[in-house]
């Protein structure tokens, strides 16, 4: 049984990928009706499932496929031209075929799809009466038989068989095989004459596989018996022929092996955790740098890290590469595709495909197939119009669409192009208003580009009745999510009567991104960079509120804009700066301005899961590990332009609300002193001086410490003493850091330093420092200097 | 030699049995501090125990979730459980503690106050969690008694539950 299933999966897999590139031979087959290869190629799909499924027992499957294949034959003998009806016929058969693989997919078995009719017509095309009985009905496949006889009898000559009595008919079958069979003798024998391999093997064999792959002649049970043999023997013929050229292909196969997916994606992720561990060395390496500058073994370090970080980003490549498949997977349905809608609609339309080699990686090859489905029918029902109107116009006759792909940078540009009538930006208006999707002050203030947009709406559609093909509004929104999803853009170009132009811009891959990093308050947010237009440097003063919406002008265009912190409610410890800085994000044809504290820098991340506990947080798509060992969350910018819509727009640089003043003291006790001093002594010293008034003092020894004592916010400090000089953190860039915060602007800040030039005051002045002490002084005037700063009452005295 | 070497295997393996029999009426626990009461869960839905570092705040969820941190290039949620009790948060000591938890496939980080000790008890020990808790909902699995005093034994699996 398990030996089974692995035919089966093997089975399964093989036709699937016959079957795929089937569509697209098939159609261009119709173009060139003589391309010998092309039909060779056909018939060997058709051969080749019809063996593997009799083998495996799909009675369904290979009594459809045996009738393709002698239609094929046929064709392939040049007995027949294929025409477009006969084209319908094989395409419907196709179809049958794909709806019985998947069934056996699901099921293991070829049951429930009804083959009957198309197997008639296929039978008919050969010239038989259609009346094939179905082996679902029959034990045997008893009918099959004749139809083999069939193919080769109408062959030779065009006798009417409809017209025949049954016993002429059986003469007339039986002269034709014997003739058949001599000329066949003769054949074979000039052919190992000049001595062919592969027809050199004895024929004995061959016939013991043909009967075993087409047992249907075996069970002739027709009345007379005469013909059976050459029945059996009339496959045998074309079993060589059809071998032949399937032996030759495993030579130019390319050298593959089949690996599951899953593989891939383990690999993926290790190569991830590497691009952090990179990442993170890289950060090292510089810090390193910093430290020992001019040391001898740095050069060496730094060509480690450097080979290290190559081979990481070369790796990289090379698994997402195997991961990549050619774009012509998703291409190859298309020609089927416009042939059939061609012949609905009643147009004249020709596809051009082109870069059908351009690779993506595989999640998006499967992602990218229903978006481009829509659009291409789009395409053929509102872009290219019918044939007489478009001679009319002056154009030619026939339409084309391009489909192309090419690499453009980290991405891949899809583009899709019609010369059909164009997009009307009046009439999407109109329409837009009419369904209520937009106002009419919407409608009057929006550009082109704008205005292209509105048909990835919901719910927006220009045909005037819903057909089978389009009219339901539903399509190309479709279209916008599928391509938002996979962090890509649509860009819409199109002039009236000229024609439209679609670029779908999607990244290369998914799982490792460039991001733009970027801060806001104290924390920090990765924004895939291929959302990212630009990134602005503005003022406050640039930016404008309408309608309780923050704007901006950029250039020519008003920018809507949104604070990154109102979307994550950060909350607003630090004093805004005044400057800012807005990233342009676009996605499709929307356009918002995220307004962010500072710019971190371009980076590329390895995007995980927040996991299923924290799944499903607006705004956000996953997280990756930054260099420093940190979580950095990664912005969603589909979500997040959804989410600006309801976000009002807070005014920058306000705090939230004033953080409540110290509280009323009580006692002396209540009032709180930092002393910041790097020497131990001198803390003494001011610990004696201040202790008598009774307050509370707190002690640090660096300016690192203090402010991760403020920080911390355990205490509500009156006022600090800070010496000047300290490691780690100096006075002046402590009193810089604590000036950052809101809460701590009026802290009262006294430098108590031995440092008495003026330009030392001045640096004071400018940190941020209320009073200058400097050293030595005396017990009494240090605390009164602190008495004043904190305003101490006088009762506690 | 051999035969004292087959003794001595024997009675090894004899006492191992002993062992084996006796672990089963025995549940392992973690006790810790959390505010004023002790808690517990099963040692082997611990994954590790480590001493706290920074997190990432992520926004829209409930204050008892802290964020996410980075355990060995894993991103993992971080729960305080102090203000999943309902208590005031309190600033991290020497003595607070992360401890990843792991049901199946979740895992998440719990911020505690205090590690007491790894606690051995007999299941006979262990009564059903008080009847004022209503039914399936409770995260507490049950309450063990010791001589002194008595310790709460948590579910792992809710709280590892998402209830927001």
């Amino acid at each position: 049984m398990d030996e089974f299933q692995e035919i089966l999966q093997d089975f399964l897999v093989e036709s699937f990928e016959l079957v795929e590139k089937l569509d697209e031979d098939l159609v261009e087959l119709e173009n060139n009706p003589e391309d010998l290869e092309l039909l060779n190629g056909i018939f060997r799909v058709a051969h080749t499932v019809k063996g593997a499924s009799s083998f495996l027992n799909f009675d369904v499957l290979t009594h459809l496929t045996h009738h393709m294949e002698d239609v094929l034959n046929k064709a392939r003998h040049g007995d027949l031209i294929i025409t477009p009806d006969i084209m319908d016929v094989i395409l419907e058969s196709i179809d049958l075929m794909k709806a019985l693989l998947e069934t056996i997919r699901d099921t293991s078995a070829d049951a429930g799809i009804d083959v009957a009719a198309c197997v008639s017509r296929l039978d008919k095309i050969t010239g038989g009466d259609g009346e094939v009985a179905s082996p679902a009905v029959e034990a045997a496949p008893v009918a099959v038989a004749p139809v083999v006889e069939e193919v080769s009898a109408p062959a030779e000559d065009e006798v009417d068989y409809d017209n025949m009595s049954p016993d002429d008919l059986e003469a007339e079958i039986e002269k034709l095989l014997q003739e058949r069979q001599e000329e066949d003798k003769a054949k074979r024998e000039a052919k190992i004459a000049a001595g062919e391999e592969v027809l050199s093997a004895p024929p004995e064999p061959i016939e013991e596989e043909s009967a075993k792959e087409t047992p249907a002649p075996k069970a002739e049970p027709t009345p007379a018996p005469a013909p059976t043999p050459p029945a059996a023997a009339e496959p045998k013929k074309e079993e060589p022929k059809a071998a032949a050229p399937a032996k030759k292909t495993p030579a130019a196969v390319e050298q593959t092996i089949r690996v599951d997916v899953k593989r891939l994606d383990h690999l993926m992720n290790l190569i991830g955790e590497l691009v952090l561990a990179k990442n993170r060395l890289i950060k090292i390496n510089d810090d390193v740098e910093e430290r020992y500058e001019g040391e001898e073994f740095l050069e060496e370090l730094n060509q480690v890290v450097s080979i290290v970080s190559l081979v990481t980003t070369d790796l990289q490549i090379a698994v997402m590469k195997t991961r990549m498949l050619p774009i012509g997977k998703v291409f190859n349905k298309f020609p089927r595709m416009i042939r059939d809608l061609s012949r609905e609609l009643d147009k004249k339309i020709d596809l051009v495909l082109d870069g059908e080699d351009t690779e993506l990686d595989k999640s998006i090859v499967e992602e990218i197939g229903d978006p481009l489905v829509h659009i291409i029918r789009n395409s053929c029902d509102h872009g290219i119009e019918v044939p007489a109107e478009r001679l009319a116009q002056g154009k030619d006759e026939t339409g084309t669409i391009g489909l192309k792909a090419y690499n453009e940078g980290n991405q891949i540009v899809i583009q899709i192009d019609d010369d059909g009538k164009g997009l009307d930006t009046n009439m999407l208006k109109k329409k837009s208003l009419e369904k209520g999707l937009i106002t009419e002050k919407e409608a009057d203030s929006m550009s082109d580009k704008e205005a292209f947009g509105l048909i990835f709406k919901p719910g927006f559609s220009t045909a005037a009745a819903v057909t089978s093909v389009s009219g339901r509004g539903v399509g190309m929104d479709v279209v916008k999510t599928n391509i938002e999803k996979l962090n890509g853009m649509i860009d819409i170009d199109s002039e009236i009567g000229v024609g439209t132009s679609m670029k779908l811009k999607i990244p290369l891959t998914l799982a490792i991104i460039q991001a733009l990093l970027v801060g806001v308050q104290e924390e920090y947010y990765a924004i895939p960079l291929a959302s990212v237009l630009e990134t602005v440097r503005i003022s406050k003063d640039e930016i404008y509120t309408v309608e309780g919406r923050s704007v901006m002008r950029l250039r020519d265009e008003v920018l809507s804009l949104v604070h990154i912190g109102d979307i994550f409610e950060v909350e607003r410890i630090l004093d805004a700066n005044e400057h800012a800085y807005v990233v342009v994000l676009g996605l499709g044809t929307s356009k918002l301005g995220l307004i962010v504290d500072t710019l971190v820098g371009q980076e590329e991340i390895v995007i995980k899961s927040l996991g299923d506990y924290l799944k499903g947080i607006e705004g956000v798509a996953g997280a990756t590990i930054r260099g420093d060992g940190g979580v950095t969350l990664i912005v969603d910018v589909v979500a997040l332009m959804s989410m600006a819509r309801d976000v009002k727009a807070s005014p920058m640089g306000e705090s939230g609300g004033e953080i409540a003043q110290s509280l009323e003291k009580t006692s002396a006790s209540d009032y709180k002193v930092m002393i910041v001093d790097d020497s131990k002594t001198d803390r003494t010293i001011m610990r004696k001086a201040l202790e008598p008034m009774g307050i509370t003092l707190v002690e640090a020894s660096d300016g690192q410490e203090a402010l991760n004592i403020l920080k911390s916010g355990e205490h509500n400090f009156d006022a600090m003493l800070v010496d000047i000089e300290m490691p780690r953190m100096d006075g002046y860039t402590l009193a810089t850091e604590i000036k950052k915060y809101n809460k701590y602007k009026n802290l009262p800040l006294i430098a108590v330093t031995s440092r008495t030039g003026k330009s030392d005051r001045m640096r004071g002045v400018e940190s941020g420092m209320v009073e200058y002490i400097t050293k030595p002084y005396s017990a009494d005037y240090l605390s009164s200097v602190v008495q004043r700063n904190v305003n101490f009452k006088a009762e506690f005295l | 030699m051999s035969e004292k070497l087959k003794q001595i295997i024997n009675q090894q393996s004899d006492q191992q049995n002993t062992d084996l029999t006796q672990l089963d009426d025995i549940v392992q626990l973690v006790g810790f501090v959390i505010g004023e009461e002790e808690y517990a869960i099963p040692i082997l839905s611990i994954q590790e125990i480590i001493k706290p570092f920074s997190w990432t705040r992520v926004p829209q969820v409930p204050a008892y979730v802290l964020g996410v941190f980075n355990l060995r290039g894993a991103v993992i949620p971080l729960l305080d459980l102090r203000l999943k009790f309902g208590l005031p948060s309190k600033n991290q000591s020497d003595e607070t503690r992360f401890i990843v938890m792991r049901h199946g496939d979740d895992v998440a980080g719990f911020v505690i106050d205090r590690l007491t000790m790894a606690i051995r008890l007999k299941k006979t020990d262990i009564g059903p969690p008080p009847d004022t808790v209503n039914g399936d909902d409770t995260i507490i699995d049950g309450v063990g008694k010791q001589q002194d005093k008595i310790i709460t034994i948590l579910k792992v699996n809710k709280l590892l539950e998402r209830t927001f």
